[in-house]
């Protein structure tokens, strides 16, 4: 009786909708990209978004050199080290009207390079790159998950 | 089967990934050159090999030694590798010409003329290999790339060894004939 | 084709294997020697070798596994996950695919209160927003924000410029 109770208190919960809850938790999904004009590769993996980046770019090649998962906490940085003593640093700052606000720090060394808040909708993509990379620069495209 | 590697797959058999990195590096370049010889396609042929490494470790439990380590591998790169070629001829069938249907972009490469022709040789070679049957197209590429003997490439098939000479044999002359004209040598019909 | 020429044509394949028995090899051998078209069709099988190995054989020299074994960890980590609902039956020690008295009229409310969650709470579905940059900042390089029209929605990108300098190896 007892567990049967505590089943339907939690499909209950469950049913809510997520912004009566608040946005805790995020999952975030960054996959790092060497763009540049030595050959002609594009990686299967990034069919999804080549669209977007043949749209954006003249690049030839489109090759991935990583692909993480982070699960964001508020207020809690997550750091991916990058290639050349650089590391890119997502913090989930908060939500605003159903879109997870992610700042994204990349550093080189000690030194901000670069600072920036964005907005993401469930599923949408930002693009943040120009480090160079090899023969090519990094890509990071950011994505997020609620 | 030495003692060593004996050892490293029953610990993979545990779970343990340390003895999978040790097997993918002994191994990934026996896979990637049967799952080359399959797809001559590069980024293709890492993601074989990556499927490949996934499924050893998912079905590692079920390998008892039966036949010899580098069979059990061999034959699954063969498969996996086959099966990707099916997965692909429905993709490409059906949504070649569908808007948001992948494709490469198509940059023109500068190239000296002697290497277009090579290079023109070679997808005629891709071709002729995509139309052998599955079975023949095993056979060659057990043969000719990975140069295995009659009798490993039976223990890797699962048939005999008239068999596998069957299967060479009608690959070897289905290629001649699809590829006459573009050989130097002219070869009987 | 001549009648001499059967029996040393069937052998050729096991010849060019390395197949052949000693015995079979001496009469291909003595065969190759006189026989001008099973020497061009012996050589016909060495050239189809070397098409077919030769591609192969550079694409694996030339192959350095970039990131494939990171892919391959990450696949099984993803594949060894448990799935919410079992977590979820791990944490309750319920089976509740086991107990029909209790999971039938539990689903029965589940989907009672799905279905009139929109009217309880008043929920409304706001149109997909595109992402939006709140702000943007480098004390060291230029930066420039622009968005472009690949679809429905607009896409983003923010662009570090670097210079020269700045180039890295990669490790």
């Amino acid at each position: 009786m007892k567990k049967s109770i505590l089943l339907i208190t939690l499909v209950l919960i469950l049913s809510l909708p997520l912004s009566v809850t608040a946005l805790a938790q995020v999952q975030a999904r960054i996959r790092i990209i060497q763009a540049s004009n030595t050959g002609t590769t594009v990686d299967e993996s990034l069919r999804d978004v080549y669209r977007e980046l043949g749209s954006l770019f003249n690049f030839t090649s489109y090759r991935l050199m990583k692909d993480l998962d982070l699960n964001l906490v508020g207020n809690k940085p997550q750091t991916v080290p990058l290639h050349g003593n650089r590391s890119l640093e997502v913090t989930l700052v908060g939500e605003y009207k159903k879109m997870a606000e992610l700042r994204l720090r990349i550093f080189r060394g000690g030194t901000t390079v670069l600072n920036t808040q964005v907005r993401l909708a469930p599923g949408r993509t930002v693009i943040v790159g120009g480090p160079k990379h090899g023969d090519g620069v990094a890509i990071f495209a950011i994505s997020a998950g609620f | 089967m030495n003692q060593e590697e004996a050892e490293l797959i029953s610990r993979c058999q545990k779970g343990d990934q340390e003895a999978l990195k040790e097997i993918f590096d002994r191994y990934r370049e026996k896979v990637y050159r049967i799952a080359y010889g399959v797809v001559r396609h590069r980024e293709d042929a890492l993601d074989i090999v990556q499927e490949v490494f996934v499924k050893l470790y998912r079905s590692i439990g079920n390998y008892r030694g039966q036949s010899s380590f580098y069979t059990y591998v061999y034959r699954m790169a063969m498969n996996t590798a086959i099966d990707f070629t099916r997965r692909r001829k429905k993709f490409t069938a059906s949504s070649l010409d569908e808007e948001g249907a992948f494709q490469p972009p198509d940059v023109p490469e500068k190239r000296p003329e002697a290497i277009l022709i090579d290079k023109e040789l070679e997808e005629k070679v891709n071709g002729a290999m995509a139309k052998l049957p599955e079975d023949q197209r095993a056979a060659v590429i057990y043969r000719e790339v990975e140069g295995l003997s009659y009798q490993e490439m039976a223990q890797t098939m699962g048939c005999s060894i008239g068999t596998v000479m069957s299967r060479l044999h009608y690959g070897r002359k289905r290629l001649q004939k699809l590829l006459k004209g573009y050989m130097k040598e002219g070869g009987r019909a | 084709m001549k009648d001499s020429c059967s029996r040393p044509l069937k052998l050729l394949g096991k010849y060019l294997d390395g197949e052949a028995t000693d015995q079979e090899k001496e009469l291909v051998g003595n065969h190759l020697r006189e026989c001008q078209a099973c020497q061009a069709e012996l050589n016909s099988m060495k050239e189809l070798r070397t098409l077919i190995a030769t591609p192969v054989e550079e694409a694996a020299r030339q192959e350095d596994f970039p990131w494939v074994w990171q892919k391959i960890e990450r696949q099984i980590r993803a594949q060894e996950k448990p799935s919410w609902l079992q977590s979820l039956r791990e944490r309750l020690s319920l089976s509740p695919f086991l107990r029909r008295r209790v999971w039938v009229p539990a689903l029965a409310v589940a989907l009672l209160v799905v279905a009139a969650a929109p009217f309880l709470l008043k929920i409304t579905s706001s149109p997909a927003a595109a992402s939006v940059v709140v702000y943007v900042e480098s004390q060291t390089n230029n930066v420039m924000v622009y968005e472009s029209e690949t679809g429905p929605e607009t896409a983003v990108v923010i662009w570090l410029f670097e210079e020269p300098g700045d180039e890295s190896s990669p490790t």
